[in-house]
């Protein structure tokens, strides 16, 4: 890439005298090259620090579905019923999935296939996010040049490259819905204004197509499809219609619409939930506008007929914010989703969903984290907001309309800081290019070659941003007043270039820092650090995961708490009771009162749900803080919710209402199935030499209860540093057992006797326990 | 037939012993009732909750709220904690729950202060159980500290308790529409004084302020603030010292968010006035 640095500095001193469009451009795409590959490089921190593994655990549900369509086709991947999911009740993958993804890298896959290079899957999951990184930077550059100006396109598109806003979730191995759909969302947004510019029909259907796109590959596309109505319900109110406007939503509206409704998970959802009404009802109202507007063109003559025009189109509006409001009152709509609601009603999911809470994702956002993910663009990106109003136009309305619910949303919930960056970047982008366009003009050859000195030291991707301005204020003078020119000497302009030089400099360090140390663990492999420095990969997920693969019957079904459930149908191919897709919060919230109640009763719960093992990731040993010791309150909650009667949340604090679970904890956490699985045979350990043993190094703090026994289950397996432990769950009778491949041949003298004397009150209980089982399920 | 005397002697004696009991029973219950289809909430002082609530025939739960209310007291979250009160009495007492199992009162501090001593109680507001029959177990004193004393919280904790589901019916807040309607009327009748000079409408930079103004808030927090409450600022309780910023990436103050909100606009004016800059440097360069 320094070659290529280079190549572009030897350009400019030939382009200031003889400056041809073929040169422009060449260096244009050598710009947008480099910025492809270096967003792509700093994508890979962790395949090199760890290995090309996929991460975390949605990946793993997508990974385990790409598969399985590569596998068996692309219809019975959408026909696909996935038992190993929510037993007993398993889940309907293919209606309740957004296929994009899947076909996204099935379809690279095929190409690849087809010309002979037979590469896994797994390598095209996980680099597909780095590769969709570079399109979407691609993409931003062709929107930014529609809004504001080459220059600042490729300000922009370098940006989005590498700001880590964007990178948390598209490093390598993420193979998430958002790796691909912020490209989708950028492209959809640059052929949106493409189409009301020219107000070709081309264009429109060609924004519904990657409108289509977008709804097939993630649920955020209702961003657009509220986004782009309401743009055009600005521009109707400021007074900027036109039949391009008018050519442009209607064409994509009804396109969109019809491409959408042909995902079977969004199904008719686009004309019956409250989410798609904003759509609708602007798509009404511009009929009717432009139907008026055809009116006054031809009545001209008749006075006053303004006013009654004004009127009209005033009261059509009521009535189609009244029809709608109508609809939904009688059920034909359905009212906004609980998720979507709490968007607006910030206490909505505090009060009735605690499910959505309890992940972390869903916060709201300090401005920490938005200095932390944006660095220096946050700064920039008001200016380049208010530079947009100075100079308005019909696509920059867009990107101010953009700017302020993206900046709402991103403040309320920090998930969606990811729809946030390409505006953030794109008005950064805009502020610097017009800031430079004043300072760092080729006035003189001499002082290009000085600042040509200046900025050698940055990186390749700015420095050739800088002089592709310096290439483009040549010839693009005319842009700005000559007068004001004169005013600026040299040395000013030198010492402002150079300033900014250093700061893009330092967002650039920040950047790479943040994406390499904070977003780049797969969190399925995790890293410590010994006291001189060296690494030491803690592999204990993978390990556990794959002794259950080797090690337990193939239908054996595995309770653990729902973050994990994708991870063990991935992994181990076990069937699992709760997963990530948190569809069905009673079943959960049965798995969360039976970790949280004591042994006895745990146990009723996991026979009614023929649960084999239990699985507890335990951080005490090493100190890992996100075990489920940590997590267990939120079990708690999430049980309390639908069984007040048998779960309270009070009951797991000590008399200072604390949480601890030293001596001074609650006795009913030291009995329950959580605290017992996690420290069974904990108190004979010695964790730290200047400690007593059973000492946890997560919650420093020594635990309160040692000594205990396991009634109900038995240990099976516990991983090299404790982080994942295996119960097995005893059945009630072993005589039966002795052929199931279940047991081990384990079974002491003692137990046998146990079984010979009890043989007869066995026998009697067990059909009862069916029944049991049975009727829970209906319950549930 | 001595016997039989004797019998019907005691049976005399007896019966007006359980009569009185019942009645007083019967007539406690009919005096409640008919206080709490008055009012919502009974107020009782020292003798009256002798009679109503300690002394033995009960076979009626009662919530009492125990408070200091008059100004000298001064003591300001009573205030809040009486309002939330009364929506749940108020609720309870229009809904089907309704019955005379469960009533609902309030002890004054100036009222009586025998009560305070009986309860060993020192602090108010304090929200207490009396189940029938018995006296108030650890559990029958609500905790506000921890669930705080939402008429939600209330309702839930009487729900546990006692077992009666009340649901909750908050008196719509007009206040904030009030305020909505006053401000809109103000805007429109001004536009309408000025109509004839409606050009700052179409001003850009007037919605530009605005836009950015929104933008602002956004990115510097304001949000989360609304959302968690967070302290204004943070004071080290044995140095004195003023903490403006919080030291954990997950957690921030009120008084942070505006430093950072007035250095964004300190970034912002500067941009603005690069563009100006010629001047100042024309200025430097006029001697």
């Amino acid at each position: 890439m320094t070659t290529v640095n280079d190549n572009s500095s030897e350009y400019i001193t030939n382009s200031s005298s003889s400056s041809s469009a073929g040169l422009k451009s060449l260096i244009t795409v050598i710009i947008l090259i480099c910025v492809c590959i270096s967003g792509f490089i700093s994508r890979l921190f962790s395949i090199i620090r760890f290995e090309s593994v996929i991460h975390e655990f949605d990946p793993w549900f997508n990974y385990r579905s790409t598969v399985y369509m590569t596998d068996n086709g692309f219809y019975n991947f959408l026909n696909w019923f996935d038992d190993l999911a929510w037993y007993p009740l398993g889940r309907i993958v293919g209606g309740t999935v957004f296929p994009g993804l899947m076909v996204t890298s099935g379809a690279i896959h095929w190409f690849f296939h087809m010309i002979n290079i037979p590469i896994h899957i797994r390598e095209i999951c996980v680099f597909l996010a780095p590769i969709f990184s570079g399109l979407t930077a691609l993409a931003t550059y062709l929107l930014t040049k529609e809004l504001w100006s080459k220059r600042a396109g490729l300000f922009a598109a370098a940006f989005i490259a590498i700001a880590p806003g964007y990178s948390s979730r598209s490093v390598a191995g993420s193979y998430d819905n958002e790796a691909i759909a912020i490209f989708a969302l950028i492209f959809t947004y640059y052929l949106w204004i493409r189409s009301i510019k020219t107000g070709s029909i081309f264009w429109s259907s060609c924004t519904a197509l990657s409108y289509f796109y977008m709804v097939s590959a993630w649920g955020g596309y209702v961003f657009i499809i509220n986004l782009i109505p309401v743009h055009v319900g600005f521009l109707l109110l400021l007074g900027r219609y036109s039949l391009r406007l008018y050519v442009s939503y209607s064409i994509f509206y009804i396109l969109g619409l019809i491409l959408s409704m042909q995902i079977p998970f969004v199904g008719f959802q686009p004309v019956r939930t409250s989410e798609h009404m904003i759509a609708a009802g602007i798509f009404i109202l511009l009929q009717a506008y432009t139907f008026f507007d055809y009116l006054y063109n031809k009545l001209r003559y008749v006075r006053n007929i303004e006013t009654i025009f004004f009127n009209l189109s005033v009261i059509i509006s009521i009535i189609v914010f009244a029809i709608v409001v109508l609809l939904t009152y009688t059920g034909y709509i359905a009212p906004w989703s609980g998720r979507f609601y709490s968007l607006w009603d910030t206490s909505y999911a505090a009060k009735h969903i605690p499910i959505i809470i309890s992940v972390s994702e869903h916060q709201p956002t300090t401005w920490t984290s938005f200095f932390f993910d944006l660095h220096l663009l946050i700064c920039l990106y008001p200016v380049g907001a208010w530079f947009c109003v100075k100079d308005l136009n019909d696509e920059r309305v867009f990107i101010l309309l953009y700017a302020v619910f993206a900046s709402y949303f991103a403040g309320v919930m920090i998930r969606l800081m990811l729809t946030l960056t390409p505006c953030v970047c794109i008005l950064a982008a805009i502020a610097l290019s017009k800031t430079l366009d004043y300072y760092a003009d080729a006035e003189s050859s001499e002082m290009v070659s000085n600042f040509d000195d200046s900025v050698s030291i940055c990186d390749e991707t700015e420095n050739d941003e800088n002089n592709q301005d310096l290439d483009n204020n040549a010839e693009n003078i005319d842009e700005t007043d000559d007068d004001d020119q004169n005013f600026l000497t040299s040395n000013i302009k030198i010492i402002v270039v150079t300033c900014i030089a250093m700061m893009l400099l330092l967002f650039i360090v920040h950047c790479t820092w943040i994406t390499a140390t904070a977003y780049s663990s797969p969190s399925i492999v995790l890293v410590s650090y010994n006291s001189d420095g060296t690494r030491a990969i803690v592999d204990d997920y993978r390990e556990a995961y794959y002794w259950l693969r080797q090690n337990t019957p193939e239908k054996a079904r595995i309770m653990s708490w729902w973050d994990y459930g994708y991870q063990i149908a991935g992994m181990s191919n076990r069937t699992v009771l709760v997963d990530n897709n948190t569809w069905n919060n009673s079943h959960i919230a049965l798995v969360g009162k039976a970790m949280a109640s004591n042994e006895t009763e745990a146990y009723k719960i996991m026979t009614m749900l023929d649960v084999d093992y239990i699985l507890v990731i335990f951080g005490g040993v090493i100190g890992f803080s996100g075990d489920d010791i940590n997590k267990f309150l939120w079990m708690v909650r999430i049980a309390e919710g639908e069984h007040p009667k048998d779960i309270k949340e009070k009951n797991y604090f000590n008399e200072n209402k604390e949480y601890r679970v030293d001596k001074s904890g609650s006795p009913i956490l030291f009995n329950c199935l959580m605290y017992k699985l996690c420290y069974y045979r904990f108190g004979e350990l010695y964790t730290d030499s200047a400690q007593p043993s059973g000492f946890d190094r997560t919650r420093s703090v020594e635990i309160g209860h040692k000594n205990f026994d396991l009634e109900h289950v038995e240990e099976a397996y516990t991983s090299a540093n404790w982080i994942v432990r295996i119960y097995r769950v005893k059945k009630l009778s072993n005589r039966f057992q002795a052929k199931d491949a279940l047991e081990k041949s384990t079974s002491s003298l003692s137990e046998e006797s146990f079984e010979k004397n009890h043989r007869k009150g066995v026998i009697l209980n067990k059909p009862h326990v069916k029944k049991g089982t049975k009727k829970s399920i209906h319950r549930t | 037939m001595k016997q039989f005397i004797w019998l019907f002697f005691i049976c005399i004696c007896t019966l007006p012993n359980v009569l009185s009991k019942e009645d007083v029973l019967s007539e406690k219950i009919q005096q409640l009732t008919d206080w709490s289809l008055k009012k919502p909430i009974i107020r009782l002082n020292s003798e009256r909750f002798k009679h109503y609530v300690k002394t033995a025939p009960r076979n009626y739960s009662m919530i009492i709220m125990l408070t200091a209310l008059s100004p000298s007291r001064s003591c300001g979250i009573c205030k809040q904690a009486q309002d939330e009160f009364q929506i749940v009495a108020q609720s309870y007492r229009y809904s089907s729950a309704f019955t005379n199992k469960l009533f609902f009162a309030m002890v004054d501090f100036d009222d009586g202060q025998d009560v305070f001593q009986y309860l060993k109680l020192n602090s108010a507001p304090v929200f207490i159980h009396f189940p029938p029959k018995m006296k108030p177990k650890k559990n029958d004193f609500m905790d506000i500290s921890r669930s705080g004393f939402s008429a939600e919280a209330q309702a839930k904790w009487i729900h546990d308790r006692a077992d009666v589901h009340i649901h909750v019916f908050r008196p719509p807040n007009y206040s904030g529409f009030l305020l909505v309607v006053l401000l809109v009327t103000m805007i429109g009748g001004l536009l309408y004084i000025k109509r004839n000079s409606l050009e700052f409408l179409y001003n850009p930079v007037v919605w530009g302020m605005f836009i950015i103004l929104a933008i602002l808030i956004c990115i510097s927090g304001q949000i989360w603030n609304s959302i968690r409450g967070s302290p204004f600022l943070h004071r080290n309780p044995q140095t004195g010292q003023i903490g403006l910023f919080s030291g954990s990436s997950g957690y921030q103050f009120i008084a942070e968010t505006y430093v950072v909100f007035a250095l964004y606009i300190l970034f912002h004016i500067n941009e603005f006035f690069f563009r100006k800059i010629k001047y100042i440097n024309f200025l430097f360069y006029l001697p």
